[in-house]
């Protein structure tokens, strides 16, 4: 018992956003849908949503190919591999980096809440980047790997 | 990588070797231990072993064991995932079939799989609380005992955590594709946008996940260890998810009309045409029950308390002994404890180290968290005061000195004397095993390992009460073992055995054997060797009892009893008609209480009958 390790916390909810951005993007593959179509879309039937001319743009990356699907799902695994973490990541500073984290969610959710299913994986990013900006608030800092400790050069 | 192990019994030393290469120097006789490791039953199963780098390469070393296959927990397997999957297959089967949702079916694959999925969840959220009904549990656990393990509630209430996760995976995916093809088909006039952010079911799916992610994510060990608060206060929106389960189906999306079929009256949609399946019904009652009992507890918990009295230990333990009439319990039950000075709305659990008959109820608390070492600034006795007292107490281990304050003593902070008033206590309990059937055996072996010591301080209190009553039932004799690495950390159950040791009259009826497992350094070892020599006390724990070092030999400790009762020795005058009943009783970590059940299996005879009883008190 006692203090509460922000940093700690964040990388639970990190690893849980991020696997629900993976899962979301996975099945963004087979159901693309740009999700914001709804703005200035038209709604018929048949047909369904007819979006709005304006977002040509986005349903070219999003339902004619899925360009963002698959980048949030290579972000995903990217952060994925540097929370969980990949061993050979242990040996550089940036893998205790808390900003690279919240640049890394930032991007994830502007990725995620572009398309249909990602919006809450979005949203989960959103809260792990503000728990690292409180953990970076706090002082907090990760403790080095061991194996790199009292080592010269760039660790 | 070692893949198969037999299921171990008893402690084991495992010896990794290594090579790097065919032509590599193999060190001989420079293996260096890792501290002894238990491996408790209820945890994950894992244990990590001493690791180590070398300048190329890195050895981790872990053991894990898979209990799965185990007769009973394979019981439970087969149970609870069967009730799961048998439900998916029900929920599945229903829809697809329901000729008035004919509609909803040409959606598909998805919506059968989001309805059993639904369905699963459904019982998962019924069954979520009822681990959690401790003043139920604690009625009905003596009669159901044999039944299901109700001292691994928190186990089960995990389990089932586990599975919602994952159902409500499997349901969320499937109503995403779900709305999409509503959208593209226009089966209904929306968009997949509407149905998800604008209608109750939408809603509240959107809220019980975000509300998931916040009390999952708090409840992982780590951060229940290094913050009790936050995971406490965190899962209090247990309220809130549970809201969004009994309103999720109220916007009728499963339906058989164009438009949802809403009335004035409860549940303000109707049955006719909204065919859920309306598990709310069902799944209500477990969240009506404990809504209830949290309000009972607040209730009792309100009921006059005083804190009478806080003795201080040496050791650093404050006892807070306090008085409440309508407080009746058991000897080995637990309580939860609040102090709305410290805090307005945590409670903290303790163990009752008093016995029944004595006036006051105890507990012992160190000052080991943030909530506990409030306490000890409130009452005066910080860590500074408590690590002067220790220091003093150092001074004077020895029985008989006659200056200083020994192990033993204690400082009493008592308001009539001192200037220090004694903050507002609120108790709320008790719960846990009662330990009465221990008056149904002659011989009681009672053995706590570690903290697990800490119910049979009221236990052998208790005990002793009855000796002098001279209303023991049948026992005859009480054997106590207490396995633990470092006894001098728990001074104050020192001081306690103590009390109990001195006020034996009959020398056979109680016996203490104390084990230390720790490593003995050298410098111990002297000290050891100078003290005990002809020494009335034992210098570790100061009492006549000598200390044992190492672990016990349970088959050992059990087949000498056995022979001693078989001789006639241990029991003087039982005759050998009759069958004798020891009954053990255990507090501790599983792998011990694996090796100590088989010692009492393997030892049972006609005339000697061997009962084990793991408790978690």
């Amino acid at each position: 018992m006692g203090e509460f390790i922000w940093h700690q916390w964040s990388r639970f909810v990190s690893i849980s956003a991020t696997i629900y951005a993976i899962w979301a993007s996975f099945f963004g593959f087979f159901y693309r849908k740009f999700f914001w179509d709804f703005v200035g879309g038209t709604l018929r039937d048949p047909g369904g949503l007819q979006p709005s001319k304006n977002v040509a743009f986005f349903i070219t990356v999003i339902v004619k190919v899925p360009v963002v699907q698959i980048l949030a799902m290579i972000l995903g695994f990217v952060i994925l591999a540097l929370e969980m973490p990949l061993p050979m990541l242990k040996q550089y500073s940036f893998y205790r980096s808390f900003m690279l984290r919240i640049v890394l969610h930032l991007l994830e959710a502007f990725l995620t809440v572009l398309f249909y299913q990602g919006t809450n994986a979005a949203l989960w990013s959103i809260i792990t980047a503000l728990c690292y900006s409180r953990a970076i608030s706090l002082g907090e800092s990760m403790a080095e790997a061991k194996q790199n400790r009292g080592r010269d050069g760039p660790a | 990588m070692v893949t198969y192990l037999p299921v171990i019994q008893e402690p084991t030393v495992f010896n990794i070797l290594a090579y790097t290469s065919e032509s590599a120097d193999v060190p001989a006789g420079e293996w260096v231990d890792t501290d002894p490791l238990a491996i408790e039953a209820s945890k994950s199963q894992q244990v990590k072993m001493r690791s180590f780098s070398t300048d190329v390469h890195r050895i981790e070393a872990m053991l894990v064991y898979r209990e799965f296959l185990v007769a009973r927990r394979l019981t439970f397997n087969v149970l609870f995932y069967g009730a799961h999957l048998a439900l998916f297959a029900y929920g599945w089967h229903s829809q697809e079939t329901n000729k008035k949702l004919a509609g909803l079916n040409s959606l598909k694959f998805s919506v059968w799989v989001s309805r059993g999925a639904g369905l699963v969840l459904a019982l998962d959220g019924g069954l979520i609380l009822v681990p959690m009904l401790r003043n139920i549990i604690r009625v009905v656990r003596p009669r159901l005992a044999w039944l299901f393990p109700a001292d691994e509630n928190i186990w089960f209430h995990r389990q089932v955590a586990y599975s919602m996760a994952f159902w409500a995976m499997v349901h969320t995916t499937s109503h995403y594709v779900n709305f999409i093809n509503v959208e593209r088909t226009q089966i209904r006039k929306q968009t997949a946008q509407q149905i998800h952010y604008t209608q109750p079911g939408g809603i509240t799916g959107h809220f019980m996940l975000l509300i998931m992610l916040l009390m999952y994510t708090t409840a992982h060990n780590k951060i229940r260890a290094q913050c009790f608060e936050a995971f406490w206060y965190t899962h209090h929106l247990a309220f809130f998810f549970m809201l969004g389960l009994y309103t999720h189906a109220t916007g009728c999306f499963v339906r058989d009309s164009v438009d949802p079929d809403y009335i004035k009256t409860f549940p303000f949609y109707s049955t006719d045409h909204c065919l859920g399946y309306l598990s709310w019904r069902f799944t209500i009652w477990p969240g009506i029950i404990y809504f209830g009992e949290r309000v009972w507890r607040e209730i009792r918990a309100r009921r006059a308390t005083r804190l009478s009295k806080v003795l201080v230990h040496p050791s650093g333990a404050m006892e807070l002994r306090i008085t409440k009439p309508s407080f009746k319990y058991t000897a080995g039950q637990w309580l939860f404890i609040q102090i709305p000075e410290i805090s307005n709305f945590q409670w903290h659990p303790f163990t009752i180290t008093s016995a029944p008959e004595d006036p006051y109820v105890s507990v012992h608390i160190r000052q080991v968290g943030d909530w506990t070492r409030a306490l000890g600034e409130r009452l005066g006795v910080g860590p500074s005061v408590v690590a002067a007292m220790t220091s003093a107490a150092m001074k004077g281990t020895e029985k008989d000195s006659k200056y200083g304050i020994t192990r033993g003593d204690f400082v009493e902070l008592d308001p009539a004397v001192s200037s220090i008033t004694l903050p507002q206590v609120r108790i709320d309990g008790p719960y846990g095993a009662p330990a009465e059937d221990v008056f149904n055996n002659e011989v009681a072996v009672l053995i706590g390992a570690g903290i697990g010591v800490t119910p049979f301080a009221s236990i052998l209190k208790h005990i002793w009460y009855r000796q002098k009553k001279g209303k023991l039932g049948s026992l005859r004799r009480v054997e106590f073992f207490w396995v633990c690495r470092d006894a001098p950390s728990f001074g104050w159950f020192q001081s306690l055995l103590q009390e109990v040791e001195a006020a034996q009259a009959d020398p056979n009826f109680l016996r203490i054997n104390i084990y230390l497992t720790q490593k003995i350094g050298e410098d111990m070892l002297w000290n050891i060797a100078v003290n005990d020599a002809g020494a009335d006390y034992d210098p570790l724990t100061l009492l006549r009892s000598r200390t044992m070092f190492g672990r016990p030999d349970w088959k050992a400790i059990y087949s000498q009893m056995r022979q001693a009762i078989e001789s006639g020795q241990y029991l003087p005058g039982s005759t050998s008609q009759l069958k004798t009943k020891v009954g053990t009783y255990f507090c501790g970590p599983g792998v011990l209480a694996k090796a100590i059940k088989e010692a009492t299996v393997e030892n049972s005879n006609a005339a000697v009958d061997f009962l084990f009883a793991k408790e978690h008190f």
